[in-house]
């Protein structure tokens, strides 16, 4: 991608500004990832309306932590570049815009899921699902720096996996921080968790970018 | 980029093909599951030790200094050593092994944060570690596989692969099943973890290793069903929608009180010690999900694809029956309608005969209760610890199952709150209201404190009457004082003289509306 500052006129019209932007959500599968948003929270949306889950909170606890899982995946995989190399070589420093790529998804994703979720907002609610979109996305983020974007789903749903398991525990459930996924909604330590990876987690993808894959991923 | 085509050399079928496996490890960078993925070119060429299988050996120079062209049927021992078998890469680099570690911490992680809740149980253990499998293994097995199925898509090595002399079946199953094998493996060492964990505190019966078995056949089928999805759908998020609808299909299904909820994989349903699965459930089970994937891998490679036909069917057969038979999936477990006893107490104690290693500690936590109840009449003959209401003549065990809450590895992890329980398993069991009469009330309650005094019990009555006497609760602070001195009464009684009044009140004990003229008062 050519970022070299010039005077040219044209190159800080609107209209190049707008091209500019549609590249690189091209480049990166934005449009996808958003679809996949969007799907994620009309399912949510249709099984969460459905009686049993509106009257019982605890049969929405598989849709917060579905669903959340969903949208990190989408996010993940668009961290991918196919031209690393090509994108390293530009001047302009790239951490701004992954840092505003993230971003962007997370706030796109929590408010879609939240609103998908019907009922109490503190009985595995809305707040649950920001807070479970939130951290995956962070697991998911770091994981792209640790093991590449397209791959960036495994760390996550193994992660989310074991820990919804092991909630039916009562000494898990009883701990917010470790099984902070599965706790009803305004635990402090649950959040606490959640945002220390979401932060971590962007902070880590902005500032190093995901794992250059290679040509033999 | 690893794999290099050299143009060349003895034409087109003996194009050599280096690979990262021919490289040695010298040649190798990069750390992770992407990594070194370097594998399917060789799996895909086939290249075993070079020209045999349609590949040359690289030349190298010779003693004499000059270059020395291979030939056919000049392969020494030495460099076959050095060639070593391309599967060999698929099994120990790329994305494999670490599919297999990760899988395993997945799985030990919930195992070990729910021991309490399995050690000392097979039945227990079963159901975990099938629910395990079901949850966290099938997903992911559909998901790894669908990574790996679109591996040459993303390295653009699918023409590649597809030029080369080996069927597509055998192409697919030579990048398949070492990922397949790798989860198995993981599963399998959960499992053997789990039981080696399990043993020194479980007391009879044993492990299903038919439901292991199965499990881990499923769980490999899966893998191959989502690698035939990875290399047919050419879409990034394949791999994590595959896991998402491993979930949505465990969870809709695995819940459903209907007989469809057996077609969920890995799900047997076995619920704690009360059943056992029938042998051959766990292998149809298998078999349901083994003949889809082998009707997907054959209708994806087979060269007549109708053969797909063939695993399909089986696939419907092991479906049909495994609804068709439903419940019968599951039988009494013999151990769970019998029971073990001391008859050295008053009342005997039992023990469900799924734990008869249990019954000396659950002696000793009664041990407080029953010393006071040696030698009192119109008592219960024996505490029972069977699937059923209690008979005339009998008390309820508290109980033991599910563990994790009385009884965590082999011991009463309260005896003091244990025996309380029991003690209320003597008084009025099951009546849903207390007697309308006071002074009935006021006695079964001295009666309990005194045959089972619990601290939590006694801090918890002490902070009622503190309540009570701060918001000048007359009436309450007076059945208190009534309580007390029923208490005090019944301890001042000599031994013989409370043995026979035990006696007396026992006699009605059971009766949920006893006339206040029956119940001997304190």
């Amino acid at each position: 991608m050519n970022t070299r500052q010039s005077s040219l006129p044209a190159r800080s019209a609107p209209g190049h500004r707008f091209r500019s932007l549609a590249l690189y959500s091209r480049s990166r599968g934005i449009p996808t990832a958003l679809a996949a948003l969007v799907c994620a929270a009309l399912l949510t949306a249709w099984t969460a309306s459905r009686p049993d889950a509106y009257l019982d909170p605890y049969r929405r606890v598989p849709l917060v932590a579905l669903a959340p899982l969903l949208a990190a995946a989408a996010t993940g995989a668009s961290l991918h570049a196919y031209t690393r190399e090509l994108d390293d070589t530009a001047v302009r420093r790239w951490w701004p815009r992954r840092l505003a790529h993230l971003l962007v998804l997370s706030v796109l994703a929590s408010a879609l899921l939240a609103l998908a979720v019907p009922g109490h907002a503190q009985e595995f609610g809305a707040v649950a699902m920001v807070r479970n979109t939130l951290g995956a996305i962070g697991v998911t983020a770091g994981g792209a720096v640790l093991v590449g974007a397209r791959l960036s789903w495994m760390p996550t749903t193994l992660y989310f996996s074991a820990v919804y398991l092991s909630a039916a525990s009562p000494r898990v459930n009883n701990a917010t921080v470790v099984s902070w996924l599965v706790q009803p909604g305004p635990q402090h330590g649950a959040w606490a968790a959640g945002l220390a990876l979401f932060v971590t987690g962007t902070a880590l993808c902005a500032a190093r970018g995901a794992r250059p894959e290679g040509p033999r991923v | 980029m690893s794999t290099r085509v050299q143009p060349g050399g003895d034409g087109p079928a003996h194009t050599p093909v280096r690979t990262g496996a021919d490289l040695g490890p010298g040649r190798r960078s990069g750390v992770g599951p992407d990594a070194d993925l370097d594998t399917s070119t060789s799996t895909s060429t086939g290249t075993g030790t070079g020209h045999e299988n349609g590949t040359a050996p690289a030349a190298g120079p010779g003693r004499d200094g000059r270059r020395r062209i291979p030939r056919p049927g000049d392969g020494s021992a030495r460099a076959r050593r050095s060639a070593p078998h391309p599967l060999r890469a698929e099994w120990l680099r790329g994305f494999a092994p670490w599919a297999g570690a990760g899988l395993l911490l997945a799985l030990a992680w919930p195992m070990a944060a729910r021991a309490d809740q399995w050690q000392g149980s097979w039945g227990a253990t079963t159901e975990l570690l099938s629910t395990a499998a079901a949850m966290i293994g099938v997903p992911f097995a559909l998901a790894a596989g669908g990574w790996q199925g679109g591996r040459e898509r993303r390295r653009r090595t699918a023409e590649l692969r597809s030029s080369t002399a080996r069927t597509p079946l055998v192409q697919l199953l030579a990048a398949a099943l070492p990922l397949a094998c790798w989860l198995t493996a993981a599963h399998l060492l959960v499992v053997a973890g789990a039981l080696a964990a399990c043993a020194p505190y479980a007391s009879a019966g044993g492990p299903a290793y038919t439901v292991f078995a199965g499990n881990a056949l499923t769980l490999a089928a899966c893998t191959v069903l989502g690698h035939t999805a990875g290399r047919a759908i050419p879409f990034r998020l394949t791999a994590p929608l595959l896991a998402i609808g491993g979930y949505v299909v465990v969870g809709a299904l695995g819940t459903r009180q209907s007989d469809v909820r057996h077609l969920a994989f890995c799900m047997a349903h076995v619920l704690g010690d009360n059943d056992l699965a029938v042998r051959w459930y766990p292998l149809v089970s298998a078999l349901w999900a083994a003949g889809l994937a082998a009707a997907a891998a054959l209708a994806l490679t087979a060269y007549r694809r109708a053969t797909a036909l063939l695993p399909l069917a089986a696939a419907l057969g092991a479906a049909v029956l495994l609804v068709s038979t439903g419940d019968g999936l599951l039988r009494d477990n013999p151990l769970a309608h019998r029971q073990v006893c001391d008859t050295s107490t008053t009342p005997d104690v039992c023990v469900n005969a799924t734990y008869p290693g249990m019954l000396p500690e659950v002696t000793r936590a009664l041990s407080g209760l029953t010393g006071r109840l040696e030698g009192v009449r119109n008592l219960p003959v024996r505490y029972e610890d069977l699937w059923r209401s209690p008979h005339p003549g009998e008390a309820q065990l508290p109980n033991l199952s599910p563990l994790g809450w009385s009884v965590v590895r082999g011991k009463v992890t309260d005896p003091r709150r244990y025996a309380w329980e029991a003690a209320h398993m003597l008084v009025r069991p099951d009546c849903e209201q207390a007697p309308t009469a006071d002074r009935i009330t006021v006695t079964d309650e001295a009666v309990l404190r005194w045959l089972a005094p619990e601290p939590g019990f006694a801090e918890l009555r002490e902070f009622s009457v503190t309540r009570a006497r701060q918001e000048g609760d007359t009436k309450r602070l007076a059945w208190y004082r009534a309580e007390d001195e029923a208490y005090a009464r019944l301890t001042s009684m000599s031994e013989g003289e409370r043995r026979s009044w035990l006696g007396r009140y026992f006699a009605t004990a059971a009766e949920c509306g006893p006339k206040p003229s029956e119940v001997p008062s304190l």
